[in-house]
């Protein structure tokens, strides 16, 4: 462009603002300057400016004077606005740029390329000074070595060390390899850029992660330490109960290698009864989503264990959580049979002290009997006769004992058939005055005040009695310092759920009997425990604890109840409640007549015990009655069949062999109608009599007085039979 | 350095720039032909910074140790010049100088003594047009070799006050395939810098007169 024209055309196009700066650039090249390269503004004629860029080197002579200057003129107008574009992007964004030319040991930099490396800024910088600041472990920002071809680099991510501040920062580049627009080898032309945020957020992100990961194993370290250690049997199986893992727990509990249980049913390894259980139970667990079941598996061995599992479903895969209770079934079982043995041996601890209380009871009534009988004996041996009755009374006297403490214990067996019977229940109280005064002694003032308008009940007058005079003894005891006792009646008429543990039907009528007194009275907790068996306040030995059981135990069997009200220094009152009698007041006749006579009846005696058939024999023949005694069934039968009549068969129910009811079957065949009287001591199965006794029979209960067993052999003797008359072969 | 140059305007600057240029051109072109190669030369960099921050300015780039070589100039105005290579540089300098025909034995016994005669040639090739640009004559002083690290090589100069203000003009330059590269700086106290504005002014006034 510019050739052959005066140097004032050219700076004539030059903008004013330029002028002294490009004359200043020329003067230098004219005086020797080599490179000559600087931007202005050009003014066109018609006023509009453009930028460009002129270059040039100067050509000098031998002696280094210039020749000529050989330039370019480029138009660099669009070139400005780009770099000005390029500058503010640069700055905007913080990016650096830097070029370098093969085989030279500095680097072309921007301003802001060195601001990033902290560096003072200057646009020429040693390779070295800008690779320095680089972390050795990474890519250096200026490769050594340049590939021979051109191409495109990789993004490079590497760390610094500011030079101002010491300050550590991420930075990357990316930039190509390209053609040397001057020389022959390539050109570095890169950028870079500060990524130390986002570099510290992906290592926040990645320590996070890492964090997270570690968290994920830590627990997953933690699950599989549980599988591992844990004492209880954890297992996978399929939908089909089959084992697809099992942790170390099964083969220590069952013995089984851990090789043999993967891929065996549940219900194979289950204890052969209860293979169904298993499988029924993991039905239900398919169904339900879980099932929780006991089940006993089989151990190496062959033995059972037993195992509580708990099995969750989800989707096809079921887990099973098993814990081994055979101990502790064990255990339970060993617990059971201690709890019966407890109940056992308490149980004998009550029968001894049962035992106890009768044989003392006994004991007293044996000597009195054993020591009348001496005295007597030995009065008669030397014939001293007078006054030996008294000692017969007393003997007597405790015989009677001895069978109202037998007849207790039966009640309280509830082994004693009850004789109920109407009974004039004023009466009997008035007719025990004597009994019950000899009983409590002088200390107590008795009152006894039956109403007169009593109803009759339906009970067993002798059971009664000894419930009257059972109450009368406690009551007295409970008195040590004396006080009153009463009994009195009245008639009462109970709806159902009236009085506890009394069974009614609608409304019913009953006979109430108080026995009350003044005495030290009981707590609510001894209240609690006064009917149970053996239950007493007695010291050992001197009672039997049936007392009160035996009252309650008879008033249940009449139908009736029983009912205690106490307060500890306030005195008991125990009311006893027996139905009323529909049939009014047909009285037991009882004692004060003479013992009725036999007339030569001929009555067979069946008794295996030899004094007890003695004495009935013997009283049989002194009432006038013809007796035949057999010991057994046998001989009974015999007996019978030797003879053509009997007026009366009396025969022991607990015979050996044949009982006496089969035997009176067998007797009836024989002779049709013939009468016959049970003499029975324990008879389980005589307590409902109605039952046991067909017509024509009746029953007494030993120990029995004679005259008892003489009014009862004329009663029946004198009823008669129809059967006997019916039958043809009589 | 923004706002400490206030004592020259941008056309001193360009001036003082120019004939820096100028210098540092004939200097070039005295090293090329030395060494045979093409010598490549930043644009002059002409800053009033302190004295240690001048110091930091080469030390910041440079972490290994430095060779320089020193000469003292005194006229009109007065300073220092030096020419300053890396250690490892100043070898491939002394040896492009002396031709690859000489041995590594005689390279190291004569590696200061031809950077002290480099240095001498580059440096006074350098001042000595600077001062003819400015219609001025210097007398320089005997090339002395400093070796150290950037700080050292310029408080070695004995200058009382590390913050006291200097103009300091530098130059890198490099050496294709030799790797050779290295600084020219120039050091002037402030009388000298006010001597030198207004030597430029005078300068510029006669450049841009209509030729």
């Amino acid at each position: 462009m510019v050739r052959g024209v005066p140097t004032s055309r050219f700076f004539a196009n030059i903008a004013a603002d330029d002028q002294k700066r490009i004359r200043l650039a020329v003067a230098g090249i004219l005086a020797g300057a080599e490179v000559f390269s600087k931007d202005y503004r050009l003014v066109k004629g018609d006023g509009t400016m453009r930028w460009v860029h002129a270059s040039g080197k100067a050509i000098l002579s031998q002696d280094d004077l210039p020749l000529k200057f050989i330039g370019d003129l480029v138009d660099i107008t669009e070139q400005k606005r780009v770099q000005e574009q390029l500058r503010i992007a640069q700055s905007a964004g913080a990016i650096g740029t830097f070029e370098h030319a093969r085989g030279f040991g500095t680097v072309t930099v921007s301003e802001q390329f060195c601001r990033l490396l902290g560096l003072h800024p200057t646009r020429i910088l040693p390779v070295a000074t800008v690779n320095q600041l680089v972390h050795p472990a990474d890519r250096p920002i200026i490769e050594p070595i340049l590939p021979e071809q051109p191409r495109p680099d990789s993004n490079i991510e590497f760390r610094i060390t500011r030079a101002d501040t010491g300050e550590h920062r991420w930075l990357t580049r990316r930039g190509e390899y390209v053609r040397d627009l001057s020389g022959p080898g390539l050109r570095y032309i890169g950028v870079a850029y500060d990524i130390t945020a986002s570099k510290l957020n992906e290592e926040r992100l990645k320590r996070l992660n890492e964090g997270l990961s570690e968290s994920v194993k830590e627990r997953t370290r933690d699950r599989d330490r549980i599988w591992q250690n844990s004492r209880d049997m954890l297992a996978v199986t399929d939908q089909h109960g089959r084992i697809l893992d099992a942790n170390p727990a099964w083969p220590a509990i069952l013995g089984i290698e851990f090789s043999d249980l993967v891929g065996r049913g549940m219900s194979e390894l289950a204890w052969p009864d209860d293979a169904e259980l298993v499988r029924g139970n993991f039905v239900d667990t398919l169904r339900e989503g879980s099932a929780a079941f006991e089940s006993r598996i089989k151990h190496a061995e062959g033995t059972p264990r037993w195992v509580s599992w708990t099995a969750s479903r989800e989707s096809e895969t079921i887990y099973l959580y098993g814990r081994h209770v055979t101990r502790e079934k064990e255990q339970e079982s060993a617990l059971r049979e201690a709890e019966a043995q407890l109940r056992q041996s308490q149980k004998m601890e009550a029968v001894g002290q049962l035992t106890g209380g009768i044989a003392h009871d006994f004991n007293n009534m044996l000597t009195g009997i054993m020591g009348a009988l001496d005295i007597i004996k030995r009065r008669l041996a030397s014939g001293r006769l007078e006054g030996v009755e008294r000692f017969m009374d007393a003997a007597t006297a405790s015989a009677q004992r001895a069978a109202g403490l037998t007849h207790r214990l039966l009640a309280f067996s509830r082994r004693q058939p009850l004789d109920r019977k109407p009974v004039d229940v004023r009466q009997l109280i008035l007719d025990m005055r004597e009994l019950l005064d000899r009983s409590l002694g002088e200390q107590v003032e008795l009152r006894v005040q039956p109403s007169p308008d009593c109803w009759a009940a339906v009970t067993d007058a002798n059971q009664l009695e000894n419930a009257l005079l059972n109450l009368a003894i406690n009551a007295r005891d409970a008195m040590p310092d004396g006080g009153q006792l009463s009994i009195e009646t009245h008639n009462i008429a109970l709806v159902a759920g009236e009085m506890p543990g009394l069974i009614i039907q609608g409304k019913q009528d009953f006979v109430a009997i108080t026995v009350r007194d003044t005495g030290v009275g009981m707590s609510a907790e001894v209240l609690e425990k006064v009917f149970e068996p053996f239950f007493t306040t007695k010291p050992i030995g001197q009672g039997t604890g049936l007392g009160l059981s035996m009252v309650y135990g008879f008033t249940q069997q009449s139908g009736g109840g029983v009912d205690i009200k106490s307060k500890p220094a306030q005195g008991t009152a125990i009311t006893l409640y027996l139905p009323r009698s529909p049939a009014e007041s047909q009285i037991d006749v009882r004692r004060g007549s003479p013992v009725p006579q036999g007339a030569g009846e001929s009555v067979l005696v069946v008794e295996d015990d030899s004094s007890v058939r003695l004495l009935v024999v013997e009283v049989l023949r002194d009432l006038g009655y013809s007796a035949i005694e057999a010991v057994n069934a046998d001989l009974a039968i015999e007996k019978l069949r030797q003879n053509d009549h009997f007026d009366l068969m009396i025969s022991d129910v607990g015979l050996p062999g044949m009982n006496g009811r089969q035997l009176a079957e067998v007797a009836r065949d024989i002779h049709p109608g013939l009468k016959v009287l049970f003499i029975t001591g324990y008879a389980a199965n005589a307590i409902n009599k109605n039952e046991f006794l067909a017509d024509g029979m009746d029953m007494i209960s030993k120990p029995f007085d004679l005259e008892q067993l003489a009014r009862k052999i004329r009663e029946m003797l004198a009823v008669v039979m129809n059967t006997a008359v019916i039958v043809p072969d009589s | 350095m923004t706002g400490v140059n206030i004592s020259l305007d941008e056309l001193e600057r360009d001036a003082l720039t120019e004939v820096v240029n100028i210098g540092v051109s004939r200097a070039a072109s005295s090293l090329r032909k030395m060494v045979g190669r093409q010598v490549l030369l930043s644009v002059p960099s002409v800053e009033i910074v302190t004295q240690a921050a001048a110091a930091a300015l080469i030390g910041q780039r440079e972490s290994e140790d430095l060779v320089a070589v020193k000469q003292e100039f005194e006229g009109a105005f007065s300073g220092r010049a030096l020419l300053i290579f890396p250690e490892t540089k100043s070898r491939e300098l002394a040896r492009a100088v002396m031709g690859d025909e000489a041995s590594a034995e005689q390279v190291s016994e004569l590696e200061s003594e031809a950077l002290a005669e480099t240095g001498n040639v580059i440096l006074n090739n350098c001042l000595g047009t600077m001062a003819n640009m400015l219609k001025q004559s210097l007398k320089m002083s005997l090339p002395e070799i400093i070796r150290g690290t950037g700080e050292r090589l310029f408080s070695e100069t004995g200058e009382p006050d590390e913050g006291a203000l200097v103009l300091f003009l530098y130059i890198n330059f490099s050496v294709q395939d030799r790797n050779i590269r290295g600084y020219i700086a120039m050091l002037m106290d402030l009388p000298s810098m006010a001597a030198l504005k207004v030597l430029i002014a005078d300068f510029i006034d006669r450049v841009t007169e209509d030729v």
